[in-house]
Order: C-alpha cells, then structure tokens, then sequence
C-alpha cells in the first residue's frame, strides 16, 4: 500500500510542470485562447514529442508503458495551468488506436455519447451540442454505449458550429450529423469514457490544488488593517476549507487512478467518487479564490475567474455530480 | 503507487482479523451507561486479553510490551478492530493514545520503565488535566498553580473536562510552574496520582445525559517532582507531542466504521418512509444524493488515510496533513449524523436516546457526535492549525 509519488512518478510530474511554466503560463494560456484555433501549435507539438499521448501505452505501441495514474499526473499539471487545447481527446484517442493520435500530428474531441443519441449504426445521425475542444480538433472520437469510432473533421455530412463557451480558454462546439460514416475503433468505450472521467477528476483535482496556493499566496501578501489579511481567522479558516477540499479531492482521484490501472475492487464506484469529490472541490474553491481575492478577484484581468469557468466546465464533462452520486445510490434504489 | 498491501502485511491482516473473530466480546457486551465502575473494569478486562496476546501497543517499542509494529500495520489493526465490531476505546483511551505514546517520546527511563507495561497490561486508567474553565482552546492561558515544595510539586487550581476522571489511577496534568514567565514557558507536564489527599472530583451531567466528564479541583495536592514529564518549564512541549498522537493516527481507521454506518443507514433508508411521503426514504433524490456524497467522502476518507500513513511510512514522521484528515473526519461524521436524523424524521425527536430502539441509537450518535468538532481542539482550532503549519499562512 502506497499512494505517494515515486522518484520516476516526482520526476515526470517536475518535468511537465516545468514545461507548463514555461511554454504556457497564464499570459500565454489567455493568448492563445484569444486567437483561433485555441492551441498553441508550437507547445502541442513539443509536449507530443516528450510522449505526453503515449505516456501509457504499451512500450510495443511505442509508448512509455506507465498508467493512469501517470496519465493523472500530466492531468493535475494541465488544469494547474490551465492549458488549452484538446489534450484528454487527443490522448483517449491514441489509446484507441487513432492514427496520428499518438504522436499529437492529430489533434481530437470527444464526443461523449453515453446513451447513442446519434445511434448505435456506422452511421451517425442528429445533433450534439457542448463538445468541448471542437473548435482545434482535426476529428472526433465518439464514444457511444458499446462503441468507439472514429469521424474526420471534414466527413461528409458533418457541419460543425462554433458555441459561445463560458470558459475563454476551451472551445466549445455543436455537431450536426447527418448520416455520416464513422470508422468502428478496436477499442470498448466503457473503459475510455472511464478513463476520462478519472483523467477530468484530476484536472479539477489540479484546479481545487492551484486555487488554494493563489489563495494562499496572496493571503500572505496582501494587507488590510495593518495585517496581512491570512492573519484573519476568516480568510485563514477559509483557507483551511480549501485545503481539505483539495485533500480529499486529490486522494480519491490517486486511488481511482490505482484501482483502475490494477483492476482492484469497484473501479466504476472509484471513477464515480473521483469525478464527484473532484469537480466539487474544484468549484468550491476556484469560488473561494475569487472571494479571497476580494475587488481584484472580480475582474477580467486576474486569474481566479478562468479557474472557476474551467471548473463548471470540467462539472460538465463526463458526467455531472448529479450523474455521479445518482450512479453511487442506483443499487441501494432497486427493489 | 499501490493499493496492494504487502505479503507481510497481508498476513498481519490475517492473523489480526482471526484473532479479533475468536476474542472480540459481541456488541452489547459492554456495560453502558452510568455505571463507569464497570466499564471500566470491562475495558480493563479486555485490555489485559489483548496484551496476553501480544495485540496491545501495536506499534509502541518491543522493550516497553509493544508489538514494535509499522504505522501501516497499526492502522491495518484499527481497521479489523473497528471491522469487528470490537470494543470502542473510552476509559483506556488516555492511557494508550495520550499518556502512554507521550512517555515514550518524553519520559524518563523509570517513568516509562513502570507506566509504560501498566498501561499496556490494563492495571490502570488515565485521565486528562488540560483543559480550565478559562483555557480551553486557549490551553497556554491555564493558571493552575504549582509551586516547588522540597522535592515536590504543591498543586493548587482546577481542571475540567476530564472524562473518567473519578475511576483513574493517574492524570496527565498541566500545570503552571512559573507565573513570571512568557505563557508557553511556565507550564510543566506532571503525572498526578488520583488517589493524592486534596483531590476533589465532581461530575458534570453532558447534554447526553451522561456523566464521563468531571471537573477536578486540586486543594496544595503534593506530587512528587520525580513525576514531572520532560523538564520543568517545558510543559508546553510535551503536551504539543500529546496532541500531536490524538490528532495522529488513531482515527484514521474511523472510515471503517463511518463506511458500515454507511450501509446500515442505507438499510434504515430503505425500510422507513421518506419525508415527501415516499413509500421508501430512499427514493428520495435529496436523501439518495446526500448518502450517495457521504459514502464517497467515507471513500475519500480512505485514500486520505492511506496516502498519509504511506507518506509517514516514507518520511517516519507523521505529516501536517493529519490535521487536514482529522477536520475532514469530524466534520464528514456529524454531515451523517444529521443525515440520519433527516432519514429518520419525526421518530428520531421521539426517544430520549439510547441503544435499545432504532430512532434512539441514531438519535444518541448523533448527540455525541457533537463533541466531534470540540474534543482534542475544536473545529476552529483544527483549521488555526492548517492554517498556520500547513499553509503556513502568518499568525
């Protein structure tokens, strides 16, 4: 039993934050966001050559053979920093076999389609809105109740519309299938839709730890009634809320992570309580991160509100709370 | 990273849980309510089957009667302890989790030479002397006297909030040893004898209506100086360490008992009618949801557990993040209690607590559950803590 970070696991994590800091920090993030198609071309294809897609591959697939739990890693990093573009598409996809995936020269959307509303067929029909990263992806990974398949951006039949996204640093799309040709993936959809739900549990699970260090940091600095303000017993309590937030929020999305690359226990009931605890620390606390920044946290120009617009995004993607805990209590609700 | 325990500690497990099968008394074998004389000898009882077994200190030091065991294996213990359904710890519990881990990081060669194999034996039972009526969480305000008398201590004050004070042996007692000093300075860690000639014990009824609790009045009470813990002065120091094991490990294997409450209040859930006039309290989205976050944050409580034993594992010493775990504990038991109090809605006001209905056993959790967030620090201490040596935010 260990839920630390090993050296190797320390060292991967130090190197993607390292390149995070470098290449995208928030300055970058809100200019690359401002400009079509919402990625940095330079940083994506960086981050594809250091393996960030094939970080768990099999070593046969040219990957670096670790899990999810690494994949969790890289995740908790690109929701530290906010990163845009289509990374958790992009990396489910080379799991899937897509081509081009793996090496990032392709970049994907999800398509979460749980309950085959565009139809079980190989050929897809009506029309999907709130696809997260549409706007950048070269295609569309969609994954229905029992399959995975795969769909170019210029496929016959199929009319993308850009949506206005609360979040400036993601786009948002609609899809508009009509009869459109997928290609079947040799992949089961259960197991990728799970895997992101995890890997969007630790984006947020990276939001709810990012949030409370601005807070803290900046409860040390600033200064009202000649003190600085995290002398306060409310700001300092405050805080101590964020933190366990964050706490809690971080241990279950590592234990998920474990449990699914291992096989161990209930792995649907360890994604559930993941995703759950994860996007509600996120909220709560990028909420809390505006108030501890009082005036300055109100504005466009500080940071606090783009971490809580990605946090109602992630809220959003695979699955909301609601969805979550309503599949924890299902078997208790049967006859 | 694992969630796999090793062979070793596999077969820890092993042995622990068919050892707590064949021993463990069966719940209700325990005597309750007012008569602590009983208690106290049961707990006493069964300390005494646990160390003849080699299963008391579980990771005290080899040479004092501990089993020398690792901090993983420790909370593996209090899992299949709690998984049994064996005895909570109450009267002894000052003894094993306060006093005794204190000697051993502070107390003297002879000190620990003969509490340490008492307490672990269960000849004898501890108490607290912290707490005044005008320090509490502001424990560095206290103001009971002590003045050097020859080669003892001469005791004059207070003391209050003491549970089992009135069938202790000894007391962990803090007392001031020099008013002139800076407030953290003067206070000096003692053992005091109960039996001591000036010692006066009264109960206080809880809003339970229990009496484990007393106050403690302490009329030029002589204990000899060879009983001061630490050095003299340095009191503040060690009881730092004191509460540094109560906010430890202890309560880490609580998830396991907060997960099988879990589950029978599911059961309840199912069986009583729900507040919208459901047939099932179940089908209630509210109370659906509300179980379905707990038992996730139970879940939550779990890996937070273990993630920070395997830390401490790593390090040797416990992390700050204890203090994360322990508000997150107490505050995740009373979201159930009250949980349990809305599943089972107008019946739980119908009982005056107590173990022998349903309504009143969840009724009673519920009103001791309350003591959670004020016992071993309140819950607005806890977060000073994080807040300070966590966070490091300024004081």
């Amino acid at each position: 039993m260990d839920l630390t970070l090993g050296p190797d696991q320390e060292a991967i994590r130090d190197s993607i934050r390292g390149f995070l800091d470098a290449r995208l920090p928030l300055a970058r993030v809100r200019a690359v966001a401002a400009s079509a198609p919402g990625v940095d071309d330079v940083a994506w294809r960086e981050a594809a050559g250091l393996g960030w897609f094939a970080l768990a591959l099999p070593e046969s697939a040219g990957g670096a053979g670790w899990g999810v739990p690494e994949e969790v890693l890289l995740f908790v990093e690109l929701g530290r920093a906010l990163a845009p573009g289509p990374w958790l598409g992009t990396l489910l996809a080379a799991h899937a076999g897509v081509p081009g995936a793996r090496d990032g020269s392709r970049r994907v959307a999800v398509v979460d389609d749980p309950g085959d509303a565009l139809g079980a067929a190989g050929r897809l029909d009506g029309e999907l809105a709130g696809v997260v990263d549409a706007g950048g992806a070269d295609g569309f990974l969609v994954l229905g109740a029992r399959a995975a398949r795969w769909v170019e951006r210029g496929a016959s039949g199929l009319s993308l519309a850009a949506a206005p996204s609360m979040d400036p640093t993601r786009t948002l799309g609609r899809l508009r299938f009509a009869g459109v040709v997928a290609a079947a993936l040799d992949a089961e959809p259960t197991a990728l839709r799970r895997r992101a739900t995890v890997l969007a549990a630790a984006e947020a699970a990276g939001v709810a730890e990012r949030t409370l260090e601005m807070s803290v940091a900046y409860a040390k600095v600033r200064q009202q009634f000649g003190r600085p303000i995290g002398a306060f017993q409310a700001v300092k309590h405050r805080c101590a809320d964020m933190a366990v937030r964050a706490e809690a929020a971080r241990s279950a999305v590592t234990w998920a992570a474990v449990a699914l690359r291992d096989g161990e226990g209930d792995v649907a009931r360890h994604a559930h309580v993941a995703k759950a605890l994860a996007t509600g620390a996120a909220l709560a606390n990028a909420g809390d991160n505006v108030q501890n920044h009082g005036g300055i946290g109100y504005t466009w120009e500080a940071d606090p509100h783009l971490y809580l617009k990605r946090a109602w995004l992630l809220e959003h993607a695979f699955g909301s709370r609601t969805a979550h805990l309503d599949a924890l209590a299902a078997g208790w609700r049967a006859a | 990273m694992e969630l796999r325990f090793s062979p070793d500690e596999e077969a820890f497990r092993a042995e622990a849980r068919a050892w707590l099968a064949a021993n463990a008394p069966p719940g209700g074998a325990r005597p309750r309510g007012e008569d602590l004389r009983a208690r106290r000898e049961f707990d006493l009882g069964w300390q005494r089957r646990l160390f003849a077994a080699g299963w008391a200190g579980i990771a005290w030091p080899r040479e004092y009667g501990g089993r020398g065991a690792t901090l993983m294996e420790q909370l593996i213990w209090y899992e299949e302890y709690a998984r049994a359904g064996a005895p909570e710890i109450t009267t002894t519990f000052v003894g094993l989790n306060h006093a005794g881990p204190t000697l051993v990081a502070c107390g003297s060669e002879e000190q620990k030479a003969y509490h340490l194999p008492r307490i672990l034996r269960g000849d004898v039972v501890w108490c607290q002397g912290f707490s005044e009526p005008n320090a509490g969480s502001d424990l560095a305000g206290l103001q009971t006297r002590a003045v050097i008398e020859g080669d003892h201590l001469v005791v004059t004050g207070q003391k209050i909030w003491t549970s089992f004070a009135h069938v202790a042996e000894f007391q962990e007692l803090l007392v001031r040893t020099d008013p002139e000093a800076p407030r953290h300075k003067g206070i000096t860690w003692v053992i005091c004898p109960m039996d001591s000639p000036g010692i006066d014990i009264r109960p206080i009824t809880t809003l339970t209506g229990g009496h484990d609790f007393c106050e403690v009045f302490y009329d030029a009470v002589k204990i000899p100086l060879a009983n001061v813990v630490g050095k003299l002065n340095d009191g503040w120091r060690v009881a730092m360490a004191t509460l540094s094991f109560e906010r430890g490990t202890a309560f880490l294997s609580e998830q396991v008992r907060l997960a099988r409450r879990i589950e029978e209040l599911v059961a309840v859930a199912r069986r009583v009618s729900g507040p919208r006039g459901q047939a099932r309290a179940i089908d209630d989205d509210e109370i659906a949801r509300r179980l379905a976050l707990a038992a996730a944050e139970v879940d939550a409580m779990r890996a937070m557990s273990y993630r920070s034993i395997s830390l401490a594992a790593r390090t040797g010493v416990p992390g700050a993040e204890a203090s994360v775990i322990r508000l997150f504990f107490s505050e995740l038991v009373q979201r159930i209690d009250v949980l349990a109090m809305d599943i089972l809605g107008a019946a739980a006001v119908e009982t005056i607590g107590g173990a022998g209905e349903e309504a009143g056993r969840w009724t009673e959790l519920y009103l001791t559950g309350l003591s959670q967030t004020i016992g071993g620090g309140t819950k607005d201490i806890q977060r000073n803590i994080i807040g300070d040596r966590f966070l490091g935010l300024p004081r």
